[in-house]
């Protein structure tokens, strides 16, 4: 187990993973943008010695970009295997970030993966691949609002163990911080209750709000030597709107929170 | 002595009333939209309306307040109710600019806290500053500014008798060492007022009134009107009939020794009768209001309906009526079977043609929207792509036999899906409203008319599946929803000739709509399912609907939706929709038409937008 990334547990997600994991079955993980969806997976790709290949879905990905595709190499044609038939061969866990973006005949794919067939049929080259014990289908999205426009089938969706993530509690949320980026504690919970100050504002006043990804940043910035307010700025306040007058709202609590 | 005491108030307010900065003054316009968002921010309840407090007299004595300048005798201070946060139009107490905007935003940060209401004043006010800068300790150094910049400007309390001396002794106190005073020692002289702290007895207002008692309607819509230049809206007051057994109603609450507000109809106090204005003073000059809940009442009730365009004989109910909640905020459930609801179709509807006055926006806007229509095409020769390309392979294999250089183009084919799969239902409010002009030649009713058929001719262009209704009520029991086109039926000479017959109806209960509304495009198959609402205005209905119930019913009916996985989307000509839109439908859920008159045109454009 070497270099296992840095996790801050929220609460049981480490053992429902690996229940899921043990019992072979696909998980769904649902959760605002920069939350800790990915750092968590790889968290425990790590921690159970297997294999990650990630997909970031979007609405061009066809099935053809998971499964595989004939390429043409010095004049043959050969098959390559996608990121999807990887990961069933090598028994390893396949990631498909935001996999709502992706068009439901592409999620389609998934469904003998997903139930208890665990299977691969590959259309062109006419293989059927069963998955090893080991392997594990887990995939994300982001319930936010634009993603009501798409929403997956339900057939898609029931096939999956849902764990729902948001942003952390206060005190974790600082120890992400202090983690990641080395900054103290006190301007970590300052950082923290501007996050959390901002994000009251959500479906009101900004349609995201901040992301402990982006909490990280402004850290890493002032942890680097920036001056707090500045680079709370860059890393909050011009990420999240346009908005003249909702940016000086939003330096206004920055102000407040650091002083002026 | 009195007389004496009475000099120095005169010195001391009206050297207050001189050294106000006009030319440093901050006015609410210009934060107002900035101090609504801070507030939100440090968690201040987000349903409420920001706005201009309406000066109170701070209670100078009555003997010589008459004498005094206006402007010297009446303060703006800041305070909260169930709807509004209210504060000052203008602060330019401070000389320096930066102080004066310095207070806006401090007054904001102090109406965010919940503080124990049951205690007096002067603790709220303590508890709230130790907890403001508790939260956020970067207003420290500014709070410390605002206090020394402050104090100073106060009276000294050297100057003044020993109550009042003593009082101001412990306001000084407790700004400068929150939470150190606990009550406030007791003068007859009203103390001058805090600019720091929220308003010591705040008028009640009309909207939080309502909502509490049985809901007799009051045309607060009109009243509105009337002062919409301005932001400041005369708290109206409304308290229980003076019994006339105290010759006149004590209308200072008994612990306070501020008098913020005055009756109309009851006799003055003594020693005002010597230069007492008539008994009509301008509404504009009282404190507030007062309405008082006798018969007058039930009569203006009476009128108002009457007022109201006969019911609609022209029109034929479909199925029976639909029973729908409604959310009651203030308790926090939903009320089951609260409305009905009921279908309708206009009778009388005569076929028609697309007006002619449309043809030619119509037909440049099919053709733009043909555009959109559906199409999946498979792109050849790309580098990239789900299948070989077997023509772009076999004709390189054969350039490379010829000994022809083949650039390297691409050998794959890749499918690019245009496919729109959505459903869109549009929402128009019919309500009495939509009977006046928007422009010189136009009635709100007529620009909607306008937009529903140039919305029609633009969605057939696409192929995409959409429904038209449109809705108003009288109370909850009489929800009308008007059927102008069901997902079902084609957009034909039929449907419009029900768009030709849509007339000005009511109310807008929003709620009830939006939640029928939503049943009905929550089955439909498509994956993409646009609710579009077309308004102008706020929610509301002559019951107990407006003001924030009827704004949290909609809110909660919109959530609801989301729910479902349906958009919602509000189009509105309303130009005050920024202070309670975004509460619905978030920052980027709607659109406000500054001309009415462009809506026909927008509305498709803002569908192509929203859909793209
Ligand atoms: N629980 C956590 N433990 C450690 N780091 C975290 C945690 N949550 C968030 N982070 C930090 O936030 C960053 C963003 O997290 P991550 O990339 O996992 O977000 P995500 O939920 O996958 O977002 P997206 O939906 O945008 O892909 C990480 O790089 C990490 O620095
Ligand atoms: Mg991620």
């Amino acid at each position: 187990m070497q270099n296992l990334p840095f996790y801050q547990v929220q609460g049981s997600e480490i053992e429902l993973f690996e229940r899921a994991w043990r019992n072979r079955l696909p998980l769904l993980i649902k959760g605002p943008t920069g939350c800790g969806k990915t750092r968590f997976v790889a968290h425990m790709a790590t921690k159970l010695g297997l294999p990650l290949h990630t997909v970031a879905c979007h609405d061009d990905l066809t099935a053809a970009d998971l499964v595989g595709r004939h390429l043409i190499v010095d004049g043959q044609t050969v098959w390559t295997d996608g990121p999807l038939t990887r990961a069933v061969r090598e028994g390893g866990i396949c990631y498909l970030d935001e996999v709502v973006e992706a068009r439901k005949d592409t999620t389609v794919v998934l469904h003998p993966l997903a139930d208890d067939r665990r299977i691969l049929p590959i259309d062109r080259t006419g293989e059927l691949l069963v998955a090893p014990p080991s392997f594990m289908l887990v995939v994300s999205y982001n319930p936010g609002y634009q993603n009501f426009l798409k929403g997956m089938k339900p057939s898609t969706r029931q096939r999956f163990i849902s764990l729902a993530f948001d942003f952390p509690p206060a005190a974790q949320e600082e120890a992400i911080l202090v983690g990641e980026s080395g900054i103290d504690a006190m301007t970590a919970k300052r950082l923290v209750s501007i996050a959390n100050a901002f994000r009251t504002l959500r479906d009101h006043d900004l349609e995201e709000v901040a992301s402990t990804r982006l909490l990280v940043y402004a850290a890493s910035l002032i942890k680097d030597g920036c001056e707090p307010t500045l680079a709370c700025r860059a890393a909050l306040v011009e990420t999240l709107t346009d908005d003249p007058e909702t940016a000086v709202a939003l330096r206004e609590v920055i102000d407040a929170t650091f002083g002026r | 002595m009195e007389e004496y005491v009475g000099e120095l108030w005169h010195k001391l307010v009206t050297r207050v009333a001189d050294k106000q900065h006009t030319e440093a003054a901050v006015s609410l316009d210009e934060i107002s939209k900035t101090a609504a968002i801070f507030f939100r921010a440090l968690g201040g309840d987000p349903g409420l309306n920001l706005s201009a407090a309406p000066a109170t007299r701070h209670g100078a004595r009555r003997r010589w307040k008459e004498r005094l300048a206006t402007s010297g005798e009446r303060v703006e201070l800041s305070w909260r109710d169930g709807e509004t946060l209210r504060l000052p139009e203008h602060i330019s107490i401070f000389s320096e600019r930066s102080l004066n905007r310095d207070l806006y935003f401090w007054l904001v940060a102090l109406s965010a806290v919940e503080t124990d209401n049951n205690l007096p004043w002067i603790q709220q006010n303590q508890q709230a500053t130790l907890a403001t800068l508790a939260r956020f300790p970067g207003l420290i150094a500014r709070y410390q500014r605002l206090v020394a910049a402050l104090l100073p400007l106060r009276v000294n309390p050297e100057n003044l008798p020993t109550a009042e001396a003593a009082q101001e002794f412990a306001i000084r106190l407790a700004l400068m060492q929150p939470g150190s005073v606990k009550t406030l020692p007791p003068s007859k002289t009203p103390f001058y007022p805090v600019a720091l702290w929220t308003h010591p007895n705040p008028p009640a207002t009309a909207g939080s009134n309502i909502s509490a008692g049985d809901g007799a309607p009051e045309r607060e819509s009109s009243e509105d009107a009337n002062i919409a230049k301005s932001r400041r809206k005369h708290a109206a007051e409304r308290t229980d009939m003076p019994d006339g057994k105290d010759g006149f109603l004590m209308m200072f609450r008994a612990e306070s020794l501020f008098s913020w507000t005055e009756y109309i109809n009851v006799n003055r106090p003594q020693d005002e009768e010597d230069d007492i204005e008539s008994a009509a003073l301008a509404a504009e000059d009282m404190d507030s209001m007062t309405v008082a809940r006798d018969g007058e009442t039930s009569v203006a009730k009476l009128r108002f309906d009457l007022d109201l365009p006969p019911a609609g004989e022209d029109e034929t109910p479909l199925g029976e009526g639909i029973s729908l909640p409604e959310w009651d905020y203030k308790k926090q459930v939903m009320q089951v079977d609260y409305c009905r609801l009921q279908e309708m179709v206009s009778a009388q509807t005569v076929p028609c043609e697309l007006p002619a006055q449309l043809r030619r926006t119509a037909r440049r806007l099919r053709s733009q929207f043909q555009a959109l229509a559906p199409t999946r095409i498979w792109l050849k020769g790309q580098q990239d792509g789900e299948e070989i390309d077997l023509d772009a392979w076999v004709r390189q294999e054969a350039d490379l036999l010829s000994g022809v250089h083949a650039d390297s183009r691409g050998l794959y084919r890749a499918q690019v899906n245009q496919q729109r799969d959505l459903a869109c239902l549009l929402l128009a409010d019919l309500s009495l409203s939509t009977d006046t002009y928007a422009s010189d030649h136009a009635r709100v009713i007529d620009v909607i008319r306008d937009s529903l058929f140039l919305f029609s001719e633009a969605l057939t262009a696409t192929g995409d599946q959409f429904a038209m209704y449109g809705f108003s009520s009288l109370k909850r029991g009489n929800i009308r929803f008007n059927l102008l086109k069901s997902f079902e039926e084609k957009y034909d000479n039929q449907t419009r000739g029900r768009i030709q017959a849509i007339k000005p109806g009511y109310y807008t209960r929003m709620g009830a709509s939006i939640r029928y509304a939503s049943t009905l495009l929550a089955v439909q198959p498509q994956r993409q399912r646009l609710l579009l609402l077309l308004t102008d205005g706020k929610p509301n209905d002559l019951d107990r609907y407006e003001g924030r119930y009827g704004i949290e019913d909609t809110r909660m009916a919109l959530h609801e939706a989301r729910q479902h996985g349906l958009r919602p989307f509000c189009v509105t000509i309303d130009n005050e929709a920024n202070e309670y839109l975004p509460h619905l439908f978030g920052a980027s859920g709607f659109a406000v038409i500054r001309k009415p008159e462009d809506l026909p045109k927008e509305l498709p454009l803002l569908y192509a937008q929203m859909t793209h």
